[in-house]
């Protein structure tokens, strides 16, 4: 219970933190919300219009800045996030993140998991065979493809797939614009074959740091007693594999993967950006080039969040399974 | 035991010495820390001394007709811009060099404070300076560096390389403060104890030259971390477009359309150069892991070379 | 494959639509691009055009006309203007929601005739009182009203009698007869006066606008808004085109290569190398980007500045650029040279006077005059000026106009700087006048250079250092520009074509900016099957798809080849 508490504890802090920071850092930094409007509606209005469109954009500039903080806070928790000052102005934040979060989560979602898979089993095998072929190779492959810039990656498969093949996988939004959504095999299909560019970049670069902590883990838990017990015992090398080294190999990995589960819905602007690929990254680096704050503030929140939620989840995961981290606390 | 009690210093310089010329040798015969060595090796050279490389000597000018196909005067061809391609890629070496190298360095430096202090301290600054790393651990890091820069104005270098230090500094920390932490109730911190040392001496003396290879390991991957985060940071166009790197370059190219409009080599040349060098840093981090944990290292099997 | 598949598509529609079938595509004898005035009779109704402008979002569906950030997709297609004014095409006009209008003696008073039989989408009358309704409800809210009619332009009160609607301004108005008559949209009372809309018409998200104009907004997604033909549109058996697309784009490069397959029909941004990425796929693709303003460098005058305020040395920069070297390499020359005199040619060329520009020694760059003018300022090149200028972080092609800039002001003994900062830091310097050097453009454009030199030199339009300038960035204070501005209000046609004559001695004589290229509309069209285009020899019209409410006269000329067989 005390353990519970503690990481609920930390769990409220740090988001506390994160939300404070997301607050307080447009106020530090040059510029306002009011001066982007200036900018976005071209200096066509008075500073009294544009005080007063703020105004019925849920902004109070005059506002005591202790008030904003507490109203902000209230804000973020009930999901009253205001509208966009940006390029979708007067669209409310939540229609728009609710529109784009689905293909962030398909997308980077899906394939984080599936990296996540294939590298556990290919480092299993590989940690497995130590000295086979595959072991001699893979690991340099890996460390190679974990290093490589995401974005470069995206650009030289756009150019192989699509620009010298004259657009055999596009490279580019989530769907063709002509299509209507609809659950019919047509638009599935096409929304799949957006994906695979994209979806395969995020694999590549993620696949390799699987393989090699799996490996390494493997190769640690293959040197410990009860391994060696099970195989005096003459137990089958499958069973051993499986059921003794590999179950306990991925226990550390767990963590790593709850964390990467909650990057999910930011960690992929870069892919996001080269595909134009209209999920919750682009939108944050649309908000940017545009000085959207709320809606700045709102995606932050939400990447904040996410993390937090998912590194929570794996640890009361891990306590429930592995008793000994309770008493590390 | 007594040997070791009366004379600290010696046997504090004499194993790292005889460990480095070790660790020399076994970084030579390992294969992925060789090719890891001579990538950087060449970037540093290029970055040295560009003009080794290249007879242009101001690669940001407009000097040439623009959009040349690759040839003997233009290895990699001309920007859309009129820019000698390998000659901004020549002279693009220095800042990702500095990049990695000063923001790893200073990311390095800030885990092993915060990690040792919080490890050695314990008690309620422990606590507090965990609680610090954590947050900075969960925070999105990409996020927050894209707000930090644009709200900075302009990603001049200074910036860049704050924003990186700022953010890529807690995972080591973590790791720091585990293994301070592992350290911390050895026999020889003990004894400098009861002599009477100072703090300070105990730490810088006798608990960092212990942790060598993890301060190592980490700044190798800071260093990675920070190639491939200035890269993307300014691809996105928050760098300095006018600066000469390899972002940079990926920016211009992509804001022209370099894949489409038939000049490929413009985006996929700097971008194999952040990866050659991310990739050189991977090498030489997998590879250092494998020298101080010979469990991970390939098996030489003498079948395969027979 | 997906471009091969969507083509046929979009060539599929266009085919059922005519209700005919044919080698359509094969003959080219028309498609020269040529749309010949002649070519402006009646046409058979059909075909499809799909337009390809980056948005850099995916559709909020929201048709707000009054939202600077949504009217692009409103304005024009849905709503209409009381009178259209061709900026491009020496201010030709085209009645449309008014049939007439007329100016008191004193031209303080504008008098509209409203149309009559025009009827709202949803089948109500449309009348006088929604044309008053629109103008005094942007009284009401001044967020509406987006180009400071009540406040700058002396508009004192709007009111409907019978079909006339009577404005009445506090001073002559009649330069602000552009943004009266042709850049507000008409909206309808029974809907803006009820519910939502009327309680807060700024943030009112009207998803389903009701309008006048010649098409209906169909469906709308994120991805792509389809607008059907308004079967009971006032002009009868118009518009010939049934059917828009249009799809969000969030970058160049796919609105780009949409335009290169044929896929999309009507371009509006930035095309890099477009002699080989798009003339050259096909003969019926075309481009026309009319130049509508200026690019250059915003000098700062405050004597607080002390090399930018110096005479001297903004001739010596004014004397040292080429301009033409500036366009061909910055702007991969599809922005054209600028000149000093401030009018853009050759959209303004009746305004334009070489003789003055000439003889003022800035019609070709001279180095070694801007090299003395320097040394009279007491810099040269072994003891060079540094200077600084300021640009926008994003805007590619501004930066490598000004990497030419840079070069060529070396040699003449000027060190620049470019910092590049984000949008916003770099509008809040601008307006407070915090730079030495800044490179941007006049946002509004209009029929004639007045609406440019207006913004760039009217004293009123300028404020102290720290202090919010709306378009005097320069801070540039000269009474006889403000009097010539004040007179031109009042001036005959003429006049005015001398009065901006007067404003271009008065760029060349104290250089208070110096332009380097022109501001296009972007624009690149195909026709394979849909002719109308505007064209140079046709300036019906600002070509681009973004320009509203052009874009509605555009679309009215618009038809499709295939459907007249």
């Amino acid at each position: 219970m005390r353990y519970v508490l503690r990481r609920l504890g930390f769990f409220a802090l740090t988001l506390w933190a994160a939300l404070t920071i997301n607050f307080f850092l447009p106020r530090f930094m040059p510029g306002s919300p009011l001066q982007a409007l200036r900018a976005r509606t071209y200096n066509k209005l008075s500073p009294a219009a544009l005080e007063e469109m703020l105004t019925s954009f849920g902004y109070k500039p005059h506002e005591n800045v202790g008030v904003q903080y507490l109203d902000y806070l209230g804000h973020m928790f009930t999901g009253n996030w205001g509208v966009s000052i940006g390029s979708a102005l007067g669209q409310p934040i939540t229609q728009i993140v609710g529109q784009a979060l689905p293909w962030t989560l398909g997308l980077v979602g899906v394939a984080t998991v599936l990296a996540f898979v294939a590298g556990t089993v290919i480092g299993v095998v590989a940690g497995w065979r130590r000295g086979g072929t595959l072991d001699a190779i893979l690991p340099s492959v890996f460390v190679v493809t974990s290093a490589l810039p995401y974005f470069w990656v995206g650009l030289l498969l756009i150019l192989v797939f699509s620009v010298w093949t004259g657009g055999w996988l596009p490279s580019d939004f989530n769907y063709d614009s002509n299509l209507q959504p609809g659950f019919n095999p047509e638009f599935i299909g096409n929304v799949l074959r957006h994906a695979v560019l994209p979806g395969l970049t995020i694999f590549i670069t993620a696949v390799g740091g699987w393989v090699l902590t799996m490996r390494n883990n493997m190769i640690t838990t293959l040197a410990e007693d009860y391994i060696r017990m099970g195989r005096a015992k003459g137990l089958a090398n499958r069973k051993i594999m499986y059921q003794y080294a590999a179950r306990n190999a991925f226990l550390p990995n767990l963590s790593g993967f709850a964390m990467s589960l909650g990057f999910v819905i930011s960690g992929a602007i870069l892919v996001e950006y080269v595909f134009n690929y209209p999920g919750l990254g682009y939108l944050l680096y649309n908000a940017v080039q545009n000085t959207d704050y709320p809606m700045m503030q709102v995606l932050f929140m939400l990447f904040t969040v996410a993390v937090l939620v998912s590194v929570l989840l794996c640890d009361f995961a891990t306590a429930w399974l592995d008793p000994r981290s309770r008493a590390k606390g | 035991m007594t040997a070791l009690l009366t004379t600290p210093p010696a046997a504090a310089a004499a194993p790292p010495s005889r460990r480095r010329g070790a660790f020399l040798r076994s970084v030579l015969r390992n294969r992925k820390a060789l090719i890891g060595l001579v990538i950087f090796g060449v970037f540093t050279v290029m970055a040295a001394v560009p003009h080794l490389f290249t007879s242009v000597t101001e690669p940001n000018k407009l000097a040439f007709p623009p959009a040349l196909p690759p040839s003997g005067d233009h290895l990699l061809g001309t920007t859309a811009l009129g820019q000698d391609i390998w000659a901004q890629l020549v002279y693009g070496a220095r800042q990702s060099l500095v990049i990695a190298l000063v923001a790893g360095f200073f990311a390095t430096v800030l885990s092993v404070l915060v990690g040792v202090s919080a490890a050695y301290l314990g008690g309620v600054a422990d606590e507090a300076l965990s609680m610090v790393i954590n947050i900075f651990l969960i925070i999105p890091t990409f996020p927050l560096i894209i707000i930090l820069a644009t709200y900075a104005g302009k990603g001049t270098l200074t910036v860049v390389l704050i924003v990186l230090v700022v953010t890529g500094w807690s995972y080591g920390a973590n790791q720091m403060r585990a293994q301070a932490l592992s350290l911390r109730n050895r026999d020889f911190l003990e004894s400098a104890r009861v002599r009477g040392e100072r703090r300070t001496y105990i730490i810088l003396a006798e608990m960092l030259p212990t942790m060598t290879s993890l301060i190592v390991a980490n700044f190798l991957g800071a260093a990675l971390y920070s190639v491939l985060t200035a890269a993307g940071l300014q691809f996105l166009g928050l760098g300095d477009p006018n600066s000469i790197s390899w972002g940079t370059m990926l920016y211009w190219s992509q804001n022209q359309q370099a894949l489409q409009s038939g000049m490929p080599l413009w985006s996929i040349a700097p971008g194999l150069c952040v990866a050659l060098l991310g990739v050189s840093f991977a090498l030489l981090n997998y590879a250092f892991d494998e020298i101080s944990n010979p469990a991970l290292r390939p098996v030489r099997r003498r079948r395969a070379t027979a | 494959m997906r471009l091969r598949k969507s083509l046929i598509a979009v060539l599929a529609a266009g085919l059922v639509l005519s209700a005919c079938s044919g080698k359509s595509t094969s003959s080219t004898t028309t498609a020269t691009g040529g749309n010949a005035t002649g070519t402006d009779g009646p046409h058979k109704p059909g075909g499809t055009v799909t337009i390809a402008n980056t948005t850099g979002q995916t559709w909020p569906c929201q048709f707000n006309p009054f939202n600077p950030a949504q009217n692009q997709e409103a304005l024009g297609f849905v709503y209409e203007p009381l009178v259209h004014v061709s900026v491009v095409g020496d201010s030709k006009e085209t009645p449309m929601l008014a049939t007439a209008y007329k100016w008191s003696a004193d031209l303080k008073s504008l008098v509209f005739t409203i149309r009559d039989g025009v009827k709202w989408s949803d089948g109500q009358a449309f009348s006088a009182d929604d044309v008053a309704y629109t103008f005094n409800l942007m009284k009401e809210h001044p967020a509406l009203d987006l180009f400071a009619l009540w406040t700058g332009a002396g508009l004192t009160g709007v009111t409907a009698a019978g079909n006339q609607v009577t404005m009445t301004f506090s001073k002559p108005a009649k330069p602000y007869f552009y943004n009266v008559a042709d850049q507000v949209g008409i909206v309808p009372k029974h809907i803006f006066s009820t519910g939502a809309a009327a309680a807060k018409p700024d943030t009112f998200t009207n998803p389903k606008p009701i309008g006048t104009g010649p098409f209906l907004m169909g469906t709308c997604g994120p991805n792509n808004i389809e607008y059907t033909a308004n079967p009971t549109y006032w002009q009868a058996g118009k518009p010939y085109i049934q059917k828009i697309e249009y799809p969000a784009y969030l970058d160049n490069a796919p609105a780009n290569n949409d335009l290169a397959s044929g896929k999309a029909q009507w371009g509006g941004q930035f095309i890099p190398n477009i002699k080989s990425f798009y003339l050259a796929k096909s003969q019926d693709n075309h481009t026309w980007s009319p130049p509508l303003l200026n690019v250059g460098l915003f000098p700062n005058l405050d004597p607080s500045h002390a090399a930018t305020s110096k005479l001297a040395v903004r001739q010596a920069i004014a004397a040292a650029l080429d301009r033409n070297q500036i366009a061909l390499i910055g702007e991969g020359g599809q922005q054209p040279a600028a000149n000093q005199t401030g009018v853009v040619i050759p959209t303004f060329q009746k305004y334009f006077d070489q003789a003055a520009l000439t003889s003022a020694g800035y019609d070709k760059p001279n180095a070694d005059k801007a090299k003395q003018l320097l040394a009279s300022a007491g810099y040269s090149p072994s003891n060079p000026l540094k200077l600084t200028v300021i640009s926008i972080t994003g805007y590619t092609d501004w930066d490598a106009s000004l990497a030419v800039v840079k070069q060529q002001l070396q040699p003449i003994g000027i060190d620049l700087t470019v910092d590049d900062l984000a949008q916003q830091t770099f509008l809040n310097k601008l307006y407070t006048g915090d730079f030495d050097l800044a490179y941007y453009s006049e946002q509004n454009s209009g029929p004639s250079p007045y609406y440019e030199l207006r913004q760039l030199l009217y004293s009123k339009n300028s404020a102290p250092i720290g202090k919010n300038a709306s378009s005097n960035f320069e801070r540039y204070h000269n009474d006889q520009a403000d009097q010539l501005l004040d007179q031109y209000a009042t001036a005959d046609d003429a006049t005015q074509v001398s009065i901006v004559k007067q404003l271009s001695a008065l760029m060349l004589q104290d250089v208070p900016m110096i332009p380097t290229t022109g501001s296009v509309d972007w624009f690149q069209y195909n026709t394979s099957d849909i002719l109308g285009w505007p064209t140079p020899d046709n300036p019906y019209a600002e070509p681009s798809p973004y320009k509203i409410p052009d874009n509605e006269q555009v679309m009215l000329h618009l038809y499709s080849k295939a459907a007249q067989k």
